[in-house]
């Protein structure tokens, strides 16, 4: 098992090479050059110029990548192009703030997911069943910026139940963090949730029919037992991987959401980045994204042997 | 020797009694901080208690950027600026240039001398613990010299008029400029001559300053805080040495938040539930809408900034040959654009020069009436029909929408613009190769003085000269404008420039005027629109 996820862990470090090597040659290859943007309107070419060579831009492309993965494995990832803030301390100030909405928005998708699917399942073609379809249909068309504004509009500023987007850092204010929390992360788990909800639905649907569920209940067992430990961690394991992939794109599902309720995550950033074409911090970005990825993956693939006992990863000596 | 004008003009200013004073008139709170002669005795009289203090929220488009006004480039990023840094001069609420940290100014008689006299009561924010530095003649010539050597500056171009800066005595500071230079004093309003404290600079290093501006200015408000798009937090300065039309010590405020909301929708809403007070960038479809608003108060005023199409005139490209330029010029509808796309939300426009600036020609409307007829002749003088690639940035629904209304109204003239939307990067890099095939449709937020508006875009060579137009007989008048002082000179040769660079050798097609905003909570009083687009916060208060 050990050497398992030792074996694993190793094969990161290619993968993430690799990663930034894609990311950095996409974005030069994209159009648009960082120094004109951060100009913006005025163009003095001297000072274009003159800054270019200060950021390095004017090296051939290799020396640029070389310089950037030298810097890079001794933890210095350079300064943002826009902001000339070292870039991994901005980058890990604003993990806190997308990692508990992502977490929160996966919480509240799951939990919900659960509950609503496998009832759904057990009382399939009634009102609950065709409501929570509808619903998973719903939210699935739905873009987030539009829900977004939609919640902002309705519980903000109609009801005035919630703020209108920000955010309070839990430590210095618990209740005013919360409350801003409810609306982003609800935006954030409705695309999620629809997903969810009918892999349970699904999922449980198919168990419910297998053989040791007409012996659980044969052998007597009481009905709730039977969809919890019976069912329902068989029906799991589809939904792990589901959100297992869904933890390693926090980051990118809080891009949107986290413009509209100006919440100062990473995704945010991303967005900015991105448009300003700072390559720097893109780069970053994508290297913690692709980690997390691969790091989500490996739990989901440990949670596996947990969830199943015919599954294990340990080498087996004969 | 001093030039008669500049003395006198100074002089009035400083004085500053009678246009402040009908200035005030016209202000919703009065304006301007009064000269120090009549502030000796109100330094005694108590602060208006009642009304002083509180803290507002300020929604603004978008995050600050850059603290230091030698890397910004960012427009969003003077918002702050003007709280925290004072700078040599400055504008009133119509535009007209007032003295600032500097009481007066000169310029001699050959125009290559301009000297400053400067306020003797202003200390930097920097003092913490140990005594604030003191702003003199010394800190002028630190700053200036800053912005015009550190390499990476921002600032070097809009100060290259400047050979050398001279300290005359510890109040009293003179600029050695190359050559005349009518349209500096207009940069020193703004970043390049924000005065910045060295002891700042110096404790965190140039490098880290854009980011760690903390107490680094003179101004009305200091920053205490950044967190990188999340808020920023300015505190009231209580040394600050402007005072109301009363005599009363400004700020009002005790603190600032400064908020960046992107969406505009999100940012009205804030206003609406309270969360936010101020906000100064507001959509066009809002505007009716939040008039109507019981708790909300919206003002505006005509800014400097402008809206334009851009056509490539570089030869091997369609738009070389100025009469399709024309053509498009005279197929537009303006009113119907700012009927339609603005809201009425604006002003029509013809050319680059706006209502707030001193060379404007309220009867230069060349293109009054749209006239798609004359322009399909021009266009059969030609000889080949006009089709066009139409550059406009992708992301916002308003924009698409204007290049379709324009679209819809070249298609009258038998004009084919095809839109091509792609990323602003994308286009502006585009235009700065001056590659692109057609047009880009690219604004201007504009400059205080017209020169800022219309020399580099029109003149041969010139930095944003991305039409590649040339015209001698605009280079000689726009270079004449720039070498004299006197401003009927100034107006005359900028409107016969004008007239050549809109009309009878168009260098871009211009369209309408921008317009500066702001949308406050009935609580806070004290601010008007500037034509430059920046709230004043030192003359807001917030009622109890």
């Amino acid at each position: 098992m050990t050497q398992y996820v030792l074996r694993r862990l190793v094969l990161m470090v290619p993968v993430a090479l690799l990663v930034t090597v894609i990311s950095f040659a996409l974005l030069r290859l994209s159009p648009g050059d960082p120094v004109l943007v951060f100009a913006g309107e005025e163009r003095d070419p001297a000072s274009l110029t003159a800054l270019r060579h200060e950021l390095g831009l004017d090296r051939p492309l290799p020396v640029q990548y070389a310089a950037w993965l030298n810097h890079a494995l001794r933890g210095d990832f350079g300064r943002s192009i826009r902001t000339r803030r070292p870039v991994l301390p901005s980058i890990v100030e604003r993990l806190p703030a997308t990692l508990e909405l992502g977490l929160a928005a996966l919480t509240f998708s799951v939990t919900v997911a659960l509950f609503v699917g496998t009832l759904s399942a057990l009382k399939r073609n009634s009102a609950v069943d065709l409501l929570a379809t509808g619903f998973t249909l719903a939210g699935v068309s739905l873009p987030g910026f539009y829900l977004g504004l939609g919640l902002i509009l309705l519980f903000a500023l109609v009801f005035r139940w919630f703020p209108p987007g920000g955010y309070v850092p839990f430590v210095e204010d618990p209740g005013g963090n919360l409350r801003r929390l409810v609306l982003p992360a609800i935006t954030i788990a409705t695309g999620s949730l629809a997903v969810n909800l009918r892999q349970v639905r699904s999922a449980m649907l198919d168990v419910l029919n297998q053989d040791y569920i007409r012996t659980a209940r044969a052998k007597g067992l009481v009905e709730q037992v039977v969809i919890a430990r019976h069912a329902l961690k068989n029906a799991l394991i589809p939904l792990v991987t589901l959100v297992g992939l869904q933890v390693g794109a926090v980051i990118e599902g809080a891009i949107i959401t986290e413009t509209i309720f100006f919440w100062p995550g990473v995704g945010r950033l991303a967005v900015d980045s991105i448009n300003g074409r700072d390559y720097p911090v893109v780069q970053a970005i994508v290297l913690v994204s692709a980690l997390s990825f691969m790091a989500s993956t490996l739990a989901v693939d440990l949670l596996y042997a947990w969830l199943d006992p015919r599954i294990s990863y340990s080498e087996r000596r004969t | 020797m001093a030039s008669r004008r500049s003395v006198i003009r100074g002089a009035v200013l400083l004085v500053g009694v009678s246009p402040l004073a009908s200035l005030a008139a016209c202000g919703p709170s009065g304006s301007e901080p009064q000269p120090k002669a009549t502030t000796a005795s109100a330094t005694t009289a108590p602060a208006t208690a009642a009304q002083a203090g509180g803290s507002i929220v300020f929604a603004l488009e978008s995050d600050v950027i850059n603290f230091d006004p030698l890397v910004s480039r960012a427009f969003v990023d003077r918002n702050a600026h003007y709280q925290i840094y004072d700078s040599l001069v400055r504008i009133d609420a119509t535009g007209k240039i007032i003295p600032w940290l500097a009481e007066s100014w000169e310029t001699s008689s050959d125009g290559l001398k301009l000297t400053f006299k400067l306020r003797k009561d202003v200390k930097f924010h920097d003092d913490a613990a140990d005594k604030p530095s003191k702003f003199d003649a010394e800190s002028v010539k630190w700053n200036i010299d800053r912005y015009r050597t550190t390499a990476g500056s921002q600032r070097s171009g809009e100060l290259a008029p400047i050979d050398s800066v001279d300290v005359v005595d510890q109040y009293t500071v003179r600029f050695n400029l190359k050559s005349p230079a009518s349209h500096l004093l207009a940069a020193l309003v703004d970043r390049a001559g924000m005065m910045v404290s060295r002891k700042a600079v110096e404790a965190v290093g140039q490098a880290d300053f854009t980011n760690k501006a903390f107490r680094a200015g003179t101004g009305p408000f200091m920053l205490t805080e950044a967190v990188k798009d999340d808020h920023i937090t300015l505190i009231r300065n209580a040394d600050w040495w402007g005072r109301d039309k009363d005599g009363s010590k400004l700020p009002y405020l005790d603190k600032i938040t400064v908020r960046p909301i992107t969406s505009s929708e999100v940012r009205l809403t804030n206003l609406k539930t309270g969360d936010a007070q101020v906000m100064n960038n507001v959509a066009g479809k809002d505007v009716a809408g939040v008039k109507l608003e019981s708790t909300l108060q919206y003002q505006e005023k005509g800014a400097y900034s402008y809206d334009s199409m851009i056509p490539n005139r570089k030869e091997g490209f369609i738009f070389n040959d100025a009469r399709y330029i024309k053509a498009v010029a005279m197929a537009m509808d303006r009113k119907e654009i700012l009927d339609k796309v603005r809201f009425g939300v604006g002003a029509i426009g013809y050319g680059p020069i706006a209502q707030n600036h001193f060379a404007f020609d309220p009867n230069f409307k060349p293109f009054e009436k749209p006239d798609p007829d004359g322009a399909k002749k021009l266009i059969q003088e030609v000889g080949k029909p006009l089709s066009f690639e139409f550059l406009v940035s992708s992301g916002d629904a308003v924009t698409l929408q204007l290049a379709q209304l324009i679209q819809a109204q070249l298609q009258k003239a038998s004009i084919d613009a095809q839109i091509v939307q792609l990323e602003f990067a994308q286009i502006l890099q585009q235009q700065t190769d001056k590659v692109f095939k057609g047009v880009a449709l690219t604004g201007w937020s504009g400059r205080i003085d017209p020169d800022g508006n219309t020399y580099d875009f029109v003149v041969t060579g010139a930095p944003q000269n991305d039409p590649s137009y040339s015209n001698k007989e605009v280079d000689r008048l726009m270079n004449e404008q720039r070498q004299t002082s006197d401003e009927a000179k100034r107006k005359a040769a900028l409107q016969a420039a004008q007239k050549i660079f809109v009309v009878d050798d168009p260098a871009r097609i211009w369209y309408g005027f921008g317009v500066s905003q702001l949308l406050t909570n009935k609580k806070v009083t004290g601010l008007e629109p500037y034509p430059d687009r920046i709230v004043r916060f030192q003359y807001a208060k917030l009622a109890k």
